[in-house]
Formats: C-alpha cells, structure tokens, sequence
C-alpha cells in the first residue's frame, strides 16, 4: 500500500493495522480506512463443527482459469478443471484397483502416476479410462504383482493392444522401466484358480522347476508368458495326477488351445521331456536346447537345399521327360474317349495333361522329407486324371512300371505347376517380359522435377497403354461397375437432391456429415413475457425455476442488469450480482464485503441516485432473497434463463450499459465468493 | 567390435513407400472406369492403382495425392511413380510430377546369432522396449535417425526408416549392441 498523506494533518504516517483493517494517521489519530480488504487467511465453521479454510487450491501449474462460483456451484464446489481432472481419475483408479484387488499402497502409487501423466498433458486426446488402467498396470509391473494386462482389458472391455499402446506411451514419457514380466510371477496365481487343494504348493513348486527348465532350454523368448504357464501347469498337475483338461487351464490361463498345444510338443522335443519324473525332479540336463524357431528355421533351410538340387536334376533329365511325354501322348490319343462339357477345355490341353502324369508317374528318389508330398501329387494327379480319362488313367499306370526300371528322375514339383498354368492367358505377361526386358536396360536418369514436367525416360508408352482399357471395355466395366455400387450412387443422387431443395428455399447450410442438422425456428413473440415462456420450453430448462420471479422481474421494465459484457459463464450471477453491484457502486467503492444480510439492508435503505435503479435495488433485494431462500436451484438454472431474457430485453433498456467491472474497479470476484458463503 | 560388418549381413529391402503430387485434380471415376487394375473406394474417397513391372499399388486421391507402396528399392519407386503418372496423362488429366518423396523404407536382416532379447532391454533401457504380452518382438527407436528396429529372438531384425541410408546406418549402430547380448547358440 503506498503511504498516504492524511487529509486532516498533513503528516505521511499512516498506521496499517492489517487484523483490524484500520488505517489510522499517527500524527491526529484520524482514521483514514475502515474496513480494508484483507488477503489472509481466514476461517469458517463448518457443519461438523470443525473449521476450514476459506478460499481455493490453485495449483502452481493449472492456467489459474476458476469458474465463478454462481454457475459451477453443484458437483465440484467451484474447483478448476485440474482439480476436478485428478479427483476422477482417483475415483476410477480406485474402483478399478478394488476389482483387482489391489492394496492401497499400489492405488497410491498408481494416482502419482496418473498425477504425473496428467501434469504432462498426457490424458489429452485419450480416454481417461485407458490411461487409469496404463497406471494401474504400471503399478503392478513395478510391484511384480501377478496381473496380466488381459485381465484389465478383460474389465473395461477395450482391447489389448490399444491398452499396450497406451501403457508403452506412459512408461516412456514417465521414463519408468517396468522390469520384465517373469511367468514364475504368474504360477501362485494360477495354481489357486485351478485347486489343487493340499498339493497347491507342490504343484506350483513343480510348475516352477518346469518353466525355469523351458527358460533355459529357450521356449520363453518373444512368447507369452500366460502360455508357458499354462503349459507348465499342466505337465505339473498331470505328473502329480490331478485330472486337468487342456480346456480347464486354457480358461484360466487365458490363451487359445492351439498355442497350448504347441508348447507342449516344443517341450516335448526338448531332451528333458524324457526324463521320468524323478528323475527330473532331482537331476538338472547340462545341455541347454535350441530354440524351436531355430530348429524350424533349420528345417525349412534344408528344404531349401533339398529344392535345389531337386531343380538342378530335373534341368538334367528334362530332355528325356519331352520324349517319354510324346510316345504317351500318341498312346493317350488312341485311346482316349470323347468328352463333353465343362471338362472339354481340358482335352484340349494334351500336353500338359499328359506331362503332369507322366511326371507323377515317374517313381522318383524318395526323400524323406518329400515322400508325403509325392504321394499327396501323386493321388491328386490320379484323380484328377482319372476323373477325366478313365482309359489314359491305366496307360499311364501301365508306363509307370515301364519307368520303374529307367533313371531315377526325381519328383518335379515345377513341371506340373507351369504346365497347369500354361493355358491361363498369358498375354499380358509376355507382352510384359518384353518390356521388363526393355526396361531393365535403360537406365533411370534423375530427373530434376521442380517445374513438375514429367521425365518420359524409363516409361515404356506402350506398355501403359495397356493399362488403360479400350471403348468396349470400358463400356463393360461402366455397367458392372454401376450395378455394384447402385446404393452408393442412389445415396449420392439423394443427398445431392436434398442439397439443391434447401439451396432454394435458402435456408441451405455447409453441414458437416457428422452433426445431425439442429434448426432452431427464430421465436416469434409479442411480449417479453411470452418469450421467455417460449424460449424456457424450447430450452427444456428444469422444473424448479421459479417462474413468478421471472416474470416479475420481467415485467417491472427495463432491467439494467444486463451486464454483457462480464464473463459468460455466469451471466446468472451475472444479472443478479450486475444489480447488487451497481447499488454498491452507487453507494461507494470499496464497500466492506460481509455477509447478505447486512449488505442487503444498506441496499434497501440507501437512496440509489436514479429512481429506476432504486426500484429495481428493492425488487433486486427481493429476487436476491428470494432467490438465496430457494437456495442454489435458481441462481444455478439463472443463467441460462437471463441469457436469452436479456438479449430481448436490450432495447428496452434506458440505461446505458456500464459494465460491473468498470463500476467496481475489477473485484468481482471477492464479491461473488463472499454471496454464498454469505448464505 | 567386427571392422566390417556389413560383409556378412544382408540388408533387405522389402517396402518403400513414397508419394508425390500430381498438383491436378484427379476424377476418380474416370480412373476406376477407364483403368484395367483398378479398385475404386468411394467410401473413403480413393482409388486403388496396381502396377505390375515395379510391383507397386497407388492409393490415388482427388486432390492429386498419390501414395506409392511395394517397391523394392528407391529408384524402382521413383520409376514406378513416374509410370503412373504417366498412365494418368494418358487418360487425360494434365498431371505434373512433383514433390516425389520416399517417405518409408522397410528392410529386413538377419544376424547369424540369436539375441536374449530381456537383455538386450535391460541394457538399453529407456530406447528398447520388450512387451512380451504384445508383441514378441522387442523394439528399439533411434531418435536421430528417425528409424525404428524390432528385433525378434531368432536373430532377424526389421528396420523402418525413412530411406536407405538410414536404414543401413541404424543396422550399422545396432549391431554392437545386439552382438552383445548373444546367446551362444548357432
């Protein structure tokens, strides 16, 4: 406060005295200021007889944006939106963690977590539930407590991998490492699910044993851990003869029975599985196993090489296959019967038939890996054949034996394929081989494309012609294509109708396609009176507004309490608090804030410079009472009412419109937190 | 550490995906009509271009935007952007081929050794993430180069970067790392 000079003496020494808010001169004893507005702290009673504070928590990082009281009053009691934030994520935290059963001290951890998250603005543009349960996860991947994230997926019902998403997003941005899940964490808890009694311990002990023995034999890299569980379990149960289906485990453990399945034929490879079970239980194999990717890994690798060198044979012994292939043709076509239908077409194509069979035919090198696939060709091959030409079937069978004695030809897998593809159309791919060839010898400039000219170089013009389908074609494609799509096209022609009806009677608006078109009609009323009534039911505003108020209000004239300029979110408060200003404003600036009660009594008794006004001051002291009367219910359905109340009513009013900020130098806010408290 | 390691691995590019800006406005009924391998999406607005020589399909927008994915390398995927322009050409729409730019590059390799994958997170902490629950690969984000590495416990990784030479730079700073949380099998 900078030091005054006082009006009676002259002498600059002013005593301050903040407890009694009195300004006194030291030199005359004058009191300069009575009543000065305090920033302590001070304390109200409360219901229970205890005492709090007055005031808010703002805290040091919130955008300090409160709502004004008048209007937020109901759920958050005036808090900010950070506040409110916080409070229900630790409502959802809690309600989630219970249904875990997880104890306080997780749920605490979880809501500094979710603190944190929410301080680096990471629940927005996400759902609060799916940050709640990346907390909790967190928590429980810190703690080491048996919950997978399929359980809280299981309770909200979201899917996983968008709660993983999630969970990945806050452990990195948290800058927490959650340590990796260990199955053994897993074991206890599912042991208890599927009762095993008195033995719970044993069986978990081995289940222990057994995953510890997969650990090392390398079946737990990059699986799920809820899997090797399982599998774990199972073998344990069994080898301690309790009757545990596959079904039981897989809906306890939570994975399908195929992956169950497989990890149990992955164990069974490894050399442990051998062993009895005591002696498992006692001695450890030295050797550790190969991972079953790299056994499978291997496998295909030797398929592989066997495919080659199976490909370099058949390039050897093709050229005596062509001449087998001709006698068996010249034979086939004596003997073959005529054929009619669909099956026709394949007469045709001789050769290849032919070929297919003799290659099938031909007893090859059989290979262990390759015998099941020879005979699958072969009896495939047969059929097929037989089907067609019952005849040629047993000529063929008759030159298999013919063959027996010749080389050994090994099974060509790649004959038959192209020969069956060969009567496809192949047009465009030779027509392609072409190009390609043309194309693989030019080469590929850089062109610089800052002007956007296309470079041609490497382009083969005709080759993209073909691209582009002639008149006929396109005649065909059109028709097929409306046919398909006649819905979506129906839809087009409607909407565009639509759009066009609305152009004309103009009332046509650029709609979003999400939003359902909302029309309000402009309300056509005589009196002020009657639109009110008519905007209250279009609003659907609540039944506990006291409408004799309203009208009264309405009806005493002009009110100068249209203050539009205040914050909108309270124009409720805003009108009543506008009157209750402006007869404070008229009685002075700076008027003590204390209680209603005692401010009302000034402001009914104190002359209010224009009359109007003062009238208005009495019926503002009696909506005020009996606003406060009725308690928050009008002075919460206010605003909504006066808004549209006092949009009509402004060109009625005499006065002009000085806004309450203006009158009282910019202290709302003392003025409005002190109504209520006031009540 | 090996002096050169790239000798025994082979990097593989399998994906590169580009796009580029034909500055027209494209109709796209007449490309699904006239086109012969064409699949024209009205619902989402695009068209489905697939070109056989380099093996790539176009998402091909009104707007002019066109999306190319499947090629092999990043010159095949400026031949085949710039083939499809040409084929709008000639169907008649006055295309420009502007600001063509690879924007992803996918490639595949394979190291000759298996990779304890829990290890290689807990020595790499914050950049490697390992969710078994997930995703059985653990993946590792290189920030200055903007590429991503998901490596699997066979030893084959898979790199995402956005072009060659970063993909081949993210495999260069990678491989000590995976080489030292190798299993000793293989």
């Amino acid at each position: 406060m900078s030091s005054r000079v006082c009006k009676t003496c002259g002498c600059t020494d002013i005593d301050i005295d903040q407890a009694r808010g009195n300004a006194v001169c030291m030199g005359c004893g004058s009191v300069l200021e009575d009543n000065i507005i305090v920033s302590e702290v001070t304390f109200v009673e409360n219901s229970g007889g205890g005492s709090s504070a007055v005031g808010q928590f703002v805290a040091s990082d919130g955008t300090g944006k409160t709502p004004v009281l008048g209007s937020g009053f109901h759920t958050t009691l005036g808090k900010e939106s950070r506040a409110q934030t916080l409070l229900n994520g630790k409502r959802q935290i809690n309600h989630l963690g219970h249904q875990l059963q997880l104890n306080q001290h997780c749920l605490d951890t979880a809501f500094n977590f979710f603190k944190m998250a929410v301080c680096k603005h990471l629940t927005r543009g996400r759902k609060m539930a799916h940050v709640v349960a990346a907390c909790l996860y967190l928590v429980c991947r810190t703690e080491g407590t048996p919950h997978m994230l399929l359980d809280l997926s299981d309770l909200l019902q979201v899917n996983v991998y968008i709660l993983g998403r999630t969970f990945l997003l806050l452990a990195r941005e948290l800058c927490i490492n959650a340590p990796a899940i260990d199955p053994c964490l897993y074991i206890p808890r599912f042991a208890h699910m599927l009762e095993f009694g008195e033995k719970n311990h044993e069986v978990s002990m081995t289940a222990l044993r057994l995953l510890q023995r997969m650990k090392r034999d390398w079946m737990h890299t990059g699986r799920r851990p809820s899997g090797l569980c399982g599998a774990a379990l199972l073998v344990a149960a069994r080898m301690h003869e309790f009757r545990r289906t596959v079904k039981e485990v897989i809906s306890v453990v939570k994975v399908c029975e195929a992956t169950l399945r497989k990890r149990l034929t992955e164990f069974e490879d490894t050399p442990t599985s051998q062993l009895t079970i005591d002696e498992f239980m006692r001695v450890d194999l030295e050797q550790e196993c190969d991972p079953p990717s790299f056994t499978a890994g291997q496998r295909k690798l030797r398929l592989q090489q066997l495919e080659h060198e199976l490909a370099k044979k058949i390039d050897e012994v093709q050229g005596e296959i062509c001449s087998y292939q001709d006698e068996i043709e010249l034979e086939l076509e004596s003997s073959r019967p005529k054929l009619k239908g669909p099956y026709a077409s394949y007469a045709r194509e001789d050769s290849s038939d032919d070929s297919v069979s003799v290659a099938s035919g031909l007893p090859g090198n059989e290979d262990d890996a390759d015998e099941e696939l020879k005979a699958a060709a072969q009896q495939l091959t047969k059929d097929f054949y037989s089907e067609l030409m019952p005849g040629a079937g047993e000529a063929s069978r008759a030159e298999e034996g013919s063959e027996a004695e010749s080389e050994q030809v090994v099974l060509p897998r790649y004959p038959p394929l192209a020969s069956l593809l060969g009567p496809l159309p192949t047009a465009a791919s030779l027509g392609l081989s072409e190009s390609i060839q043309k194309c693989i010898t030019e080469k590929d400039v850089d062109g610089n494309s800052e002007n956007g000219e296309l470079d041609l170089k490497g382009i083969d013009d005709d080759e993209i012609e073909r691209y582009i389908l002639n008149e006929k074609e396109v005649k065909i494609k059109t028709e097929l294509w409306m046919q398909q799509n006649a819905d979506y096209l129906k839809e087009q022609k409607e909407k565009e109708e639509r759009i066009a009806k609305e152009k004309e009677l103009g009332i046509y608006k650029e709609q979003k396609p999400k939003r359902p078109p909302k029309k309000r009609e402009p309300i056509r009323a005589s009196t002020a009176g009657e639109a009110i009534e008519k905007m209250l039911e279009q609003k659907k505003i609540s039944s506990k507004i006291n409408y004799d108020v309203l009208r009264d209000l309405d009806k005493k004239g002009s009110s100068p309490g249209a203050q539009p300029e205040e914050t909108p979110s309270s124009p409720g408060g805003r009108k009543l608090s506008g009157r209750r200003k402006r007869n404070m404003a008229a009685l002075g600036l700076g008027n003590p804030i204390s209680s209603v009660g005692k401010r009302l009594r000034p402001l009914i008794s104190a002359h209010v410079g224009k009359k109007p006004a003062s009238s208005q001051a009495a019926k503002a002291s009696a909506a005020v009472v009996t606003a406060e009367t009725s308690q928050p219910v009008v002075v919460e359905s206010g605003p909504v009412v006066y808004e549209d109340a006092m949009e009509e009513e402004e060109e009625e009013e005499e006065e002009p419109c000085v806004s309450a900020m203006q009158l009282m130098g910019g202290n709302d806010y003392g003025c409005d937190v002190d109504d209520d408290d006031g009540l | 550490m090996e002096a050169n390691n790239d000798v025994a691995l082979d990097i593989i590019i399998t994906n590169v995906v580009s796009v580029f800006r034909t500055r027209c406005h494209l109709n796209l009924r007449t490309i699904a009509l006239e086109g012969s391998n064409v699949i024209y999406k009205p619902e989402v607005g695009k068209v489905l271009m697939k070109l056989r020589k380099p093996r790539i399909t176009a998402s091909i927008w009104s707007s002019g935007k066109i999306i190319c994915t499947g090629a092999t390398s990043e010159e095949e995927a400026k031949l085949g952007a710039r083939r499809l322009a040409r084929c709008l050409q000639k169907l008649g729409f006055k295309v420009k081929f502007t600001a063509f730019k690879v924007v992803n590059v996918l490639a595949v390799c394979t190291m000759p050794f298996h990779i304890h994958l829990i290890q290689f997170t807990k020595n790499n902490r914050p950049i490697a993430s390992y969710e078994p629950e997930l995703h059985p690969a653990a993946s590792y984000r290189i920030k200055n180069l903007k590429a991503t590495v998901q490596v699997f416990s066979t030893g084959s990784i898979t790199v995402t970067g956005p072009n060659v030479r970063h993909v081949a730079m993210a495999v260069e700073q990678i491989y000590p790392l995976l080489f030292e949380c190798k299993s000793t099998m293989r």
